[in-house]
Parts: structure tokens; sequence; C-alpha cells
């Protein structure tokens, strides 16, 4: 287990590296003078071009700038909002929440129905359940999710009138943000109403973050399970006379969740682009619309910043199910 | 055995090999066609390929005219509806039918060419890798990987932020990131074929490594290329409507569908068929490439299980 | 009355080219502590008869029986709920592949435990006390350690044990053997082999050993089925079966044992066990045949009397024909 966490230590930190030189290069890739670009349509004055110049470090070599960067980063420091001025790392702790909240549940509701369903098409495979459950899984898998979530806008905000359709919660309500997370901190300021508006705020956009992760959950399961439902442990515990439901449930799933769980580690990379389309097209206060709307700003250091440290959670996030992949499998566990 | 009669065989082998490659795509055929989703992705997705080559002919109107006296026409089946545009017409008037037919034209080029883009790289880049190995392999993955740890679509999103908006650096941006599932396919395949009996007798019979790598170990990683390609096809599309959708992919006036749907978010209360229209559009398309992908997934490569 | 008791069972396929029938009117009887072979070639359909027993065949698989009892319990008309009552407790069964028998997922004494929470509803810690047991019943070493072992952690031999263990945890009346050496090396097969001799001598439970061996059921065996493309076509008790073989094709598998051989070249029986797309005309065996005449090819064969090994044959051989 500790050889395997290392390997997959030792991939991550030249990435890691990579990934900076990446967004290093970004700005100065940029066709033009980055400063004025930094600066925006505005325009600079003389005096704060000298300035920026300095404090961006761009009259030294690209390699010591690099290093200066680098070093800046493991210090925290991702560099600040032309706009807001504020500092990247601060402007993305403040949404990183939301999109954090979002894609959780969104994740969530992938699994608990993605996996079911993935079962139960394998156990009766060729039957219609089978055929109706991955004609939905192919259908969610091709789907347009920023098409889908406008759909489901008119559908429930515009006619049916049941869910808001922006925001994480009504204007109503105020209270203190204790853990970033609405469904919590609504329960924590105690207010009536302030929970069920955060969770009807909530279910659209989990709804379609959620829905391409959660046909390739099925998809992935369903192969798994009719992959493991031939092996010969299976007939093993059938010989035993175990209820069908522990053969299924117990001994075939927990072989086919090794796979399973892998699919889920990738789904995290596809959210964190789908939280950018899902987080528009809802008013989501997430990472996904401030990168968006940082682009359309050009506010290049957020932009810059925010693309390293979305791409440092996803890393992360991939290592955590590195190590529940490790988990669930007795295989690198104890090997 | 003499030389005379080494040539004899390979004569054979090259007359042989024609009837062969017929036979196996009777074949491949036979079990493909045995998939009914597969023959109707494949349906429809030709239908799309003679609607976008006769969209002059097919669409009623040009995809640019401006019907000022019909705003916001519902399509024919709504009480309002008028005959002269079946789908209705968006803001400007335009009829929503001829975009459409026309926006087919885009999404088959747009997928085309970055699959084209991606799969050509891809597949230099992974026959270098997988070939020569040592720091040059290194060097190719450790890119891949990098390119890979970014969430795909922020990190077209920032490329196109740099290259400039529009579609044609969309479908670079699109391509860049799809590339590296084609790397990392190509390379796989060249590792496990390399030691195989029929590349070293190919080695030992003198053939060169560029004839090596095309024409021995290529053909041999074709099928899962191929429905990566296929897949790929539709993650391209996918991609760039959603870039046209966040405003950086194709521009107005484009008739492509993603660019629609931006464009007709704000009308979504007072007329829906605008936005309803193009997704349908980019869903049929997509779920039509995917259930061929799917098919051939199964037909060429029954151990290939992805999702 | 036998223990299991098995009058014309018959497995029938579903396969995309048709139906196949894998087990052709087959008879099985076993007595409470008696060990019965079942020989035959791989493709004989000598696995798939008691499969269908245990009720492992998949849905594609259609089984069908005179009679069909065990311990005086009606098999064929008991509900799949007692029938799992029976399964792992009374009956059980161990394979051919003992590493991928086992569940990579779960520990030794996990899966050991199982069948004694399910059918013996033993507690947490009688369970661990019966599984140390029946692992040293099975000779592996350091019980207690192994509880907590992977699959992927023990060597086939092991596995086989584990196996083993698993499968006599409630005390079973009937162990069915699939070929359970096969996949090991030969220095661990005898040791397997002995250890389920043992067990059985020590438990009177009755023993189904099937094989291609030759060589297992000479040292096993009380009684010896052989089994041909899905049909019986020899029974006889071992001695009387190695002594005088009445079926050509019985004839043929002891031939084809080494240390019977004459000669510098070992006999091999020419031809592979008919299919779903070949099978002959009259007697299943006639195309491999060194005596099928045309009558052999025309008209299926009779049973013959107990006398001459219940041979499948229109010209059983006699003692002196088989020597010669």
């Amino acid at each position: 287990m500790l050889r395997f966490l290392l390997h997959r230590f030792g991939i991550l930190i030249p990435t890691f590296i990579g990934v900076s030189i990446v967004t290093f290069a970004f700005i100065r890739v940029l066709p033009g003078d980055p400063i004025l670009l930094l600066a925006g349509e505005r325009g600079v004055t003389p005096e704060r071009y000298a300035q920026l110049q300095e404090l961006l470090g761009f009259d030294r070599p690209l390699v010591v700038q690099y290093w200066d960067y680098l070093w800046a980063i493991l210090h925290g420091d991702f560099g600040t909002s032309l706009v807001s001025k504020q500092p990247v790392l601060d402007e993305f702790l403040a949404r990183f929440p939301a999109t954090l909240e979002l894609s959780l549940c969104a994740m969530f509701l992938a699994v608990i129905i993605g996996i079911p369903a993935g079962v139960i098409a394998a156990v009766k495979r060729g039957s219609i359940y089978d055929q109706s459950i991955m004609t939905t899984a192919l259908v969610g898998y091709s789907m347009p999710i920023f098409w889908w979530g406008l759909l489901l806008i008119i559908l429930f905000s515009v006619t049916l009138g049941w869910t808001p359709v922006s925001g994480r919660i009504s204007l109503m309500y105020y209270f203190p943000q204790v853990t970033g997370f609405m469904l919590i901190d609504s329960l924590l300021s105690g207010e009536k109403g302030a929970f069920a508006s955060a969770v009807s705020h909530l279910i659209l956009p989990s709804i379609v973050l959620g829905t391409i992760p959660l046909a390739v959950i099925a998809r992935q399961t369903r192969s798994a399970m009719l992959e493991v439902l031939g092996e010969d442990y299976v007939r093993t515990a059938r010989a035993k006379g175990l209820s069908s439901g522990r053969i299924v449930g117990l001994h075939a799933l927990r072989n086919a969740l090794i796979p399973v769980v892998t699919v889920i580690g990738l789904q995290v990379g596809v959210m964190m682009a789908g939280a950018i389309l899902t987080e528009t097209i809802f008013s989501w206060p997430g990472v996904g619309k401030w990168m968006l709307d940082s682009v359309f700003k050009r506010d290049y250091p957020v932009v810059q910043g925010g693309l390293l440290l979305i791409a440092a959670v996803v890393m992360v996030v991939n290592l955590m199910v590195d190590l529940l992949y490790g988990f669930i499998n007795p295989r690198i566990r104890q090997g | 055995m003499t030389d005379q009669t080494v040539t004899e065989t390979a004569a054979d082998t090259t007359r042989s090999s024609r009837s062969a490659r017929r036979a196996m795509l009777k074949e491949f055929w036979y079990y493909f066609s045995e998939n009914k989703g597969a023959v109707a992705g494949l349906f429809v997705f030709l239908t799309l390929v003679i609607v976008a080559l006769l969209a002059p002919l097919l669409a009623p109107y040009s995809p640019d005219q401006q019907f000022r006296d019909s705003l916001l026409v519902p399509p024919v089946w709504d009480a309002d509806g008028k005959a002269a545009f079946l789908l209705g017409t968006d803001a400007v008037g335009r009829d929503v039918l001829s975009r459409l037919i026309y926006g087919a034209r885009y999404s088959l080029v747009i997928g085309l060419v970055v699959v084209t883009l991606a799969l050509v790289s891809g597949i230099l880049l992974g026959l270098v890798a997988g070939f020569f190995r040592g720091w040059v392999d290194t060097v190719i993955m450790r890119l891949m990987d990098v390119i890979l740890a970014f969430p795909s679509l922020l990190l077209a999103l920032v490329l196109v932020a740099i290259l400039g908006p529009g579609l044609r650096n969309a479908m670079i941006a699109i391509a860049l990131v799809l590339q590296p599932h084609f790397v990392r396919l190509t390379r796989a395949s060249v590792l496990s074929e390399k030691n195989k009996d029929y590349v070293v007798s190919a080695r030992v019979a003198g053939a060169g490594k560029v004839r090596l790598m095309t024409r021995t170990i290529l053909p041999n990683c074709l099928a899962p290329l191929i429905v990566q390609a296929t897949l790929s096809f539709s993650t391209a599309i996918l991609d760039v409507a959603a870039l046209g959708f966040l405003g950086m992919g194709a521009q107005p006036p484009t008739p492509e569908w993603g660019t629609m749907l931006a464009d007709s978010r704000e009308f979504i209360t007072r007329a829906p068929w605008l936005v309803t229209l193009p997704g349908v559009a980019i869903l049929v398309t997509v779920l039509a490439i995917n259930l061929v992908g799917d098919g051939l997934r199964d037909t060429l490569d029954p151990k290939l299980k992805r999702s | 009355m036998p223990l299991l008791d098995i009058r014309d069972l018959s497995v029938t396929f579903a396969t995309s080219t048709g139906a196949f029938k894998a087990v052709d009117g087959v008879d099985i009887s076993v007595d409470a502590g008696e060990v019965l072979s079942i020989v035959g070639e791989s493709g004989s359909g000598k696995s798939v008869a008691m499969l269908a027993v245990m009720g492992l065949l998949p849905p594609t698989a259609t089984v069908t029986a005179a009679h069909m009892e065990f311990d005086g319990v009606d098999l064929k008309t008991a509900s799949k709920r007692r029938r799992r009552e029976i399964i792992g407790r009374d009956i059980s069964m161990i394979f051919q592949e003992p590493m991928s028998s086992l569940n990579p997922c779960f520990t030794v004494g996990f899966q050991i435990g199982e069948a004694l929470k399910t059918h013996l509803g033993l507690g947490r810690s009688e369970r661990k006390k019966r599984a140390i047991e029946l692992l040293s019943l099975v000779g592996i070493p350091e019980p207690e350690k192994r509880l907590s072992a992977f699959p992927h952690q023990l060597s086939g031999g092991m596995s086989q044990r584990v196996m083993i263990a698993m499968a006599i945890s409630c005390r079973p009346k009937l162990l069915i053997a699939d070929e359970p050496t096969t996949a090991l090396d030969v220095t661990i097969q005898a040791q397997i082999l002995d250890l389920l001799v043992d067990l059985q001598k020590e438990t009177e439970m009755g023993l189904v050993l099937i094989t291609h061996d030759m060589g297992v059921v000479a040292e096993t065996a009380q009684r010896v089925v052989v089994q041909y493309a899905g049909k019986q076509v020899e029974r006889q008790d071992v001695t009387g079966l190695f002594d005088a073989p009445h079926h050509p094709y019985t004839a043929a598998l002891l031939d084809a044992l080494p240390d019977r051989a004459t000669g510098d070249r070992l006999p091999a029986i020419p031809g592979v066990v008919p299919g779903q797309g070949d099978r002959p005309t009259g007697c299943l065996f006639n195309p491999r045949c060194a005596f099928a005449d045309e009558r052999c090819r025309t008209v299926e064969p009779p049973r013959q009397p107990p006398e001459l090994g219940e041979a499948l044959c229109h010209y059983p051989l006699h003692t002196g024909e088989a020597a010669a």
C-alpha cells in the first residue's frame, strides 16, 4: 500500500510541476505585451507600467521568473486579481465551497442511482430493465448538459414554478457563512425555511452536473458486474447456498466496485469542466463561473491562478480516489 | 525452404489478403448489424451527413435571412405558428429550420476536423513514444499527463481565451485536449505489439523503423483507435458546442448549434422552442455517433470495455 | 436407500446456434460413505451433471430428470429456498481452479465463516473457533494467522485446502470435487487427494470425484462411471473396471495410462469428443473406436447387463479381448 501510494505521489509531483509550467507559460505566450494585456483595455500610465513590470518581474530571465513563480505558489501566493485587487487564493477559497457542495451532491446522486442501475442492468441482462437503463444511460452520456440545464429550468422553474432559477439560496435569508456549505449553514442559522430554500436551489444544478457521471457510472458498473458475475468465486458463493442478494450485493459488487471507483475518480475532472457550464446556467457562485467571468473580464492573473488551483484540486481528489482504490482492493492494500 | 517458394507464398499472400480483407469486412458487418442500436445510429448519422451536404437544397431559406415582420414565430404545431416557418423563427426573424440544417454542416465539420487533428498528432506522438522509449517517451507521456490533469473544457476555455474566441481556435483547443487519449492508446498498443512474433520477424527480415511503425504495427492498433476516434467525434461536437454556448466558440451569427443556444437563452420564457430545438439537434447527433461507437467497440474489440 | 439418487438426468443448453445436449440420460447414485468417480475427457459433460445437482447452471441450461433425490428430499420439487438450505450445508462442492474460486476481496476467515453463519447461525467467536479448527483439519499451518489472509497471498495448493475447509465446514453428507487437483502442481496433487480421502473416511461423507485422470480414480474411488459425450458408457466398481473394462472407450483410457503402456509410445485416442455440430449417428464413440463397424455407425447401442459393466456398446469387450 505504501509503495503504491509513493508511486502515485511520484507521478503527481512531476505532473504538478508540469501544470505549473503550463500556467506560468500561459501569460507569456499571450500575443502582444503581457503588461498591456494584464492592464486590460483601459491601458496603463507609464508609472503603472513600470510598477507592474517590476511587480511581475517581466524584465528578468524566464527561468528566474518561473522559479519565483513556483516559489510564490508554494507560499500560497497565486497572484492578485486585476479587477478586485484581491489575492487570487482568497477569491478561490471564497467560491470553492459552493462548487464543492454542488459537486458532492451531484456525485452523490450519480453514485446512489448509477451503481444500483448498473447492477440491475447486469443481473437482468437482456431484459427490458437492462435495455431501458442502458438506453437512458446512453442518452445521459450524450447529453449536452448546458441544454439539459435550460430544459430543466423551462420545465421545473418556468412552467411548474417548483424550483428557483438561480443562486444558492433565496435572497430573503441572510446568515453568516460558517462552513461555506449552504446546506449546513442554513441549518446552523436556525432560520425557518432556509434549509428548504437551499435544497430547492441545489437540486436542479446537482441533477445537471450529475447526469454524465451518472451515465458513465451506470455503464461501467454494468460491464464490471457482467464480468464479475461470470467469475469462479461467484459460483463458489452460489455453491455455499447464499441468498442471491448476498451473492450479487456482496460477493459480486465488492469486486465490481474496483474498476467503478477508478471511473468515479476520472469523473471528478469531468465534473470540474461541467461546473463551468452548470454554474453559468444557474448563476451558481462557484469557481467555474468565476473562471468564466474572469476570462471575459480578461483578469488574467485570476485565470492563471484559478487554472492552477483547479488542476491541483483535481489532482488531490484523484490521489484520494487512489487511496480509496487501494483500500477496497486487497491486492494493493496487502501487496 | 528455397527462395522461390518464399516469393510464391508472398504472391499468394497478397492475392489472398484482398479476399481476406473482404471476408473480414463481411464478418465485421455481420456482427455490427446484429446491434440494432448501432445500425439506427449509423442511419441517423448518414442522414445528417446527407442533410449537411444538401443543406442549400433542403433549407427553405438562407440561414442569415431575416424576416423582420416575423420575429419569434413559434413552430407550426403551435396555434400562432406559420406554415412558412416549420420550426419557427428567432428574435431577428431567421428561420430556425434553415439554421439547424446549416448547423449540421458545422457540427460534422467540427467533429471531422477535431478528430483528424487529434488522431494524426496523437498517433504520431504515440508511435514515437512507444518506439523510441527513453527520454523521448518520458517527455511525451509526462506532457500528456499534464494536459490530462486539467479539466478538459476548462483548459480548452483558457486556450481559447489566449488564442482569441472563434470556431477555428475552439477546434484547435478541443483537439489539443482530446489528443492525449490517442497518444496513450497508440503507445500502449505499440508496446504490446512490439515484441510479438510478427513484428520481430518483420524486423529480422530487415524492415526499417518507419516501415515497422506504419506498415506492420499501426494496422494492428487500429481497432481501439477507431473506437476512440468515434467517441471523440461526439465529444468534439459536444465540447465545441459548449464553448459556443459560453460565447468562446463560433461567434454569432454563425448557425452553430451551441452558439444558437447561447443566443436564445434570454428568450427562455418567451420562446422556449429556440432553446429546445438546437439542443435536440445536438443530442440526436451525439447520441447517434455514440451508438455507432458502442457498436464498433463491441464488434471490433469485445475486450475493450470502456465507458 | 442411496444418499443421492438421480435417474435419467439430461441437461440442454440453449446456444446461439441451437440447443446442445451436454448431459444425456445420466443415472447417478451415491451412498453415504462411498466414493464415486466420474471419468471422462473435457467436454464429456461430467461436471455439468453435478452442477445441475447443485443448481449452479446458468439460466440458459434446461435440466430434466425422471428422479432427483438427495437424502430424502426431492430436488425436483423442492423450493429454491429449500434447495439453498441443502446446498453448502449437506452437499458442497469444490472446483478445478482454486485460485479463482476464492473471492479476492474477502479474507479466508470471512469466506469460511459465511457458510457457518448462513447455515448454522454461529456467532462471531464460534465461527472463528470453527474456522481455525477447519484450517488445521485441512493441514494449513498457523491457522490463526491465515484467517486474515487474502486469497492472493495463498498458493494454489493452499487455496484448494481453504476451498476444502469451506466445503466441509457444515459437515456435509456429500462432497462433490470437480477436478480438484487438475490445476495444481504434481507434488501437491497427491497431497490434496490424500486429504480428500482421509476427510471422507473420517467424516463418513459421500464423495463424488470428477476427474479425467484414471490414476486418480485408481487411488481413490470405489465405483466408477465413465462418461463420454454426455452419456455414461460404462459403470463398474473400480477393481472390475481396471481388470476388465467392457467399453472400448474405457479400455482406451486405461491404455493411455503410462504405467500400463506396453511398448515405447503411449497410445492416445485419436480425435476429440464430438461437440454440438458433429454428433455422429449410432454409437457416439464410433468415429474414434477401433472396433466400430456398420452397425455402430447406424444403430444406437444398447445398455449391457451389470456383468458387462453396463457398457453402452454393441460389442462389449470381454476380459480376454481387453487384455489383448
